[in-house]
């Protein structure tokens, strides 16, 4: 019965290529395409918003007259588990008929599942994940990503800070995956950037008292104090240094990237504070208006939430790649791979080496008046207010 | 025809039966039938209480031991290679296996002595982190699952005190903590990959990688998951001798004195604190056990594995299955980690339907779906 199924597939998709070829094909053959993501449990509201995001890709395609295929979404939930992340990237991927997956918000379940798309040969493109581990640990071909890594956001946040004129960095950072990733890659792009580094303080991430090492970066008197880690412990840092009377510039990554980060030192510490975050405002993406639209027409009942428009981009791309190379694994790895300068709502996307878009966008905060506001957007910009030390 | 030929044709057909219904379940993947397939057997099990062909098959049952096991063993050979090439189903068979195992380990604990363990999925995630960390060494992988049994039953040994000198709920307490707190461990813990999670290479005999597919001929190529599948299926079978020998056994006996009444057991000279050391060690080690192959067939583990809601499943399985019930537990391994999974479709609601599922059999079957019987001394035997 099994053996009967899969050659009549087979067999199928072999007439599908050649009916394709000729061009005598009437009615639209039926594509399958996957999304992955944490539909239950602590984050499900991104992963449905993300979910209904790809959903809108694929109706939106199916709606267009000039479509070859007809998609179908087959979407699944990881419960942000590694366990059941591999169960269901294993019934995906085993699944000859699903052709791309955009998949993983959660980057344990996306380390989890890549080795099972490697080895199915399912291409497939993150649109949450952003531990860099995720495409930088494997040469898999199959896996990219469309979102930025914390990589990326290192790199604007040193090439922002040495353009504002910023030349020297005291870097505290919490000892976790995260807080240590962070320091890694903003020394590194600091360092090309010309900027100098006089110190660096690991700390545990649950550390009280900062003020020995805040002590010794008074000394040194640095331009900045870069902190990376979550908001409790940028809290407790950014008040400790109003009380030994640093007057740095205070910039953080996107772990304080919330409005808790203001409340708890209070919007007058706050003025000023910079920070760095994956994705931008849906308002202020290249599509988002377009996206907005679309996704209030097609009447979902949640919120698209912050990274719905990179599972929109992501399934955009792979049905692009499906319409351009016919429902095939191998030839969708292979025009996802040579994707460069190419148009999404989320901006360009190019795949590097590992698969992972080096033209992530990455939006730069500054907290005016208590609130955090995109740097364009600002006083800051036009000089009207002016950052520390400046 | 005589009684004993009759017994054998109601196993066989029962099994042809139940291998039909396993490879139809797995092999659906419309809602529809799925739904239309679950309401057959919950007919079917109706149907069958009403006209008290229940009994009589029980009754068959329980005369021919031997050729029951047999047969369920037979049976799931059967629904593996049905599905020889099809990575998924495969997965899911091995997974239940291991569950079984696991929740034999907690049924152990609970079932037969009833000390309460609610961190099961912590004891099960030492043997997983085991396998992690010994993967990376040259210690002969069929050994890691032993020593990962080892080690579980080990770290296990902290709890002992707490756990004999609580009772109950706070004995229940006690456990909750040591789930969370290994959880914690594992999340703040650089060496064991932190929160991330870290990979684990996979089964390894002698050379023979379990992670490569079996090619037996040019066409014929079967699923890697197949070499978990039977390793799972033989580590079930030893845990369901190991199980059924103590049950029979004068520990069986003694067990269950400390169970049903813990002082008239110490009146009569059993050692209450030696009984449930030993149930609650053995229990850790065989969910060890099941975690060490688990992490090896995922490749990948992380601390979100092993919360506190996995441990819930454990103890799930062993409700509904019935305390101290073999069979039950099998049963409900299978029904607990395929239905939320046959529900995928419906997603953001499975979990809803699957706890309303769970409650109304816990409410109408409060004794679990296969209670255990009366003590069988001796198999057919009954008093």
């Amino acid at each position: 019965m099994k053996i009967l199924g899969k050659s009549t597939v087979s067999a199928i998709a072999m007439v599908m290529t050649l009916t394709v070829g000729v061009g005598v094909a009437d009615a639209k053959d039926k594509v399958k395409v996957a999304f992955i993501g944490p539909m239950t449990g602590g984050v499900s509201a991104v992963g449905v918003g993300g979910r209904n995001s790809a959903e809108l890709a694929v109706q939106l395609r199916n709606a267009d007259p000039e479509a070859k295929y007809e998609y179908e979404l087959v979407s699944m939930d990881s419960e942000c588990k590694p366990n059941v992340g591999v169960q269901v990237a294993t019934k995906i991927a085993a699944d000859s008929k699903i052709i791309g997956l955009v998949g993983h918000y959660c980057s344990a379940v996306a380390m989890g599942a890549v080795d099972i798309y490697h080895r199915f040969n399912l291409p497939m493109s993150v649109w949450g994940a952003v531990l860099p581990d995720v495409t930088y640990a494997n040469d898999y071909k199959e896996i990219h990503r469309v979102n930025g890594t914390m990589i990326n956001q290192n790199e604007v946040a040193a090439k922002f800070m040495t353009e504002q004129g910023y030349k020297t960095w005291v870097v505290i950072h919490d000892t976790t995956d995260y807080g240590k990733g962070h320091d890694k890659y903003f020394t590194e792009y600091l360092t090309q950037n010309g900027g100098e580094i006089l110190a660096d303080f690991g700390v545990s991430s649950d550390q009280q008292d900062f003020t020995a090492e805040l002590t010794k970066a008074k000394q040194l008197n640095p331009d900045v104090i870069y902190f990376g880690g979550l908001t409790p412990l940028g809290v407790r840092i950014r008040a400790q240094m109003e009380k030994l009377g640093i007057t740095s510039q205070f910039q953080g990554v996107s772990g304080i990237k919330s409005d808790s980060f203001i409340e708890g030192v209070g919007p007058e510490l706050s003025e000023g504070v910079v920070s760095f975050l994956e994705g931008a405002p849906v308002d202020k993406l290249p599509g988002g208006q377009y996206f907005t639209e679309k996704y209030q027409a097609a009447g979902f009942a949640e919120s698209e939430e912050a990274y719905g428009p990179f599972a929109f981009a992501a399934m955009t791309l792979i049905l692009d790649g499906i319409e351009e190379v016919g429902p095939n694994r191998k030839k969708l790895t292979e025009y996802l791979g040579n994707i460069q300068g190419y148009d999404s709502i989320v901006g360009e996307v190019s795949f590097d080496d590992h698969g992972q878009n080096t033209v992530a966008a990455i939006t730069k905060y500054v907290i005016q008046d208590g609130k955090w506001v995109v740097w364009e957007d600002s006083e800051y910009v036009d000089g009207t207010r002016k950052l520390a030390g400046k | 025809m005589t009684q004993s030929l009759k017994d054998k044709l109601v196993i066989l057909s029962l099994a042809v039966l139940a291998t039909a219904f396993m490879i139809t379940f797995l092999a659906i993947e419309e809602q529809a039938e799925i739904f239309a397939l679950l309401v057959l057997a919950a007919v079917l099990v109706f149907a069958s209480a009403k006209f008290g062909l229940i009994e009589t098959i029980s009754g068959c049952l329980s005369r021919n031991e031997r050729l029951l096991n047999g047969a369920v063993v037979a049976a799931t050979l059967i629904v593996a290679f049905w599905f020889y090439e099809d990575h998924f189903p495969l997965l899911m068979i091995a997974t239940v296996l291991l569950y079984t195992v696991a929740s034999c380990g907690l049924n152990m604990q609970f079932g037969y002595t009833g000390v309460v363990n609610f961190a099961g999925a912590a004891f099960f995630g030492i043997g997983c982190y085991t396998a992690a960390v010994l993967g990376e060494t040259s210690v002969p992988m069929l050994m890691v699952i032993i020593v990962g049994g080892l080690v579980a039953a080990l770290v296990g040994s902290i709890l002992i005190i707490p756990v004999l000198r609580t009772r109950g709920h706070y004995a229940a307490v006690v456990t909750i903590a040591f789930g969370l707190l290994f959880r914690t461990f594992l999340e703040v813990n650089d060496a064991l990959g932190g929160p991330q999670g870290l990979g684990v290479s996979g089964m390894n005999i002698f050379g023979w990688d379990f992670n490569s597919g079996i090619t037996l001929t040019d066409d014929i190529e079967v699923s890697f998951y197949m070499n978990y599948v039977i390793l799972a299926l033989i580590m079930v079978m030893l845990t369901f001798v190991l199980m059924r020998r103590i049950e029979r056994s004068w520990i069986g006996l003694n067990f269950d004195a400390v169970r049903l009444d813990e002082t008239a057991a110490a009146c009569y000279g059993i050692d209450i604190k030696h009984w449930k050391i030993l149930s609650f060690t053995l229990g850790n080690f065989l969910a060890g056990t099941a975690g060490a192959l688990y992490a090896m067939m995922l490749g990948f583990i992380a601390p979100s594995n092993f919360a506190f809601s996995d441990s819930l499943i454990l103890v799930s399985i062993v409700l509904l299955g019935g305390m101290g019930s073999l069979w039950g537990t099998i049963l409900a391994a299978g029904l607990v980690v395929l239905l939320p999974e046959k529900l995928q479709a419906i997603q953001e609601y499975r979990f809803l339907i699957y706890a309303v599922v769970m409650i109304l059999i816990l409410l109408f079957r409060p004794q679990g779906v296969l209670p255990r019987g009366l003590r069988a001394y001796i198999p057919g035997w009954r008093g």
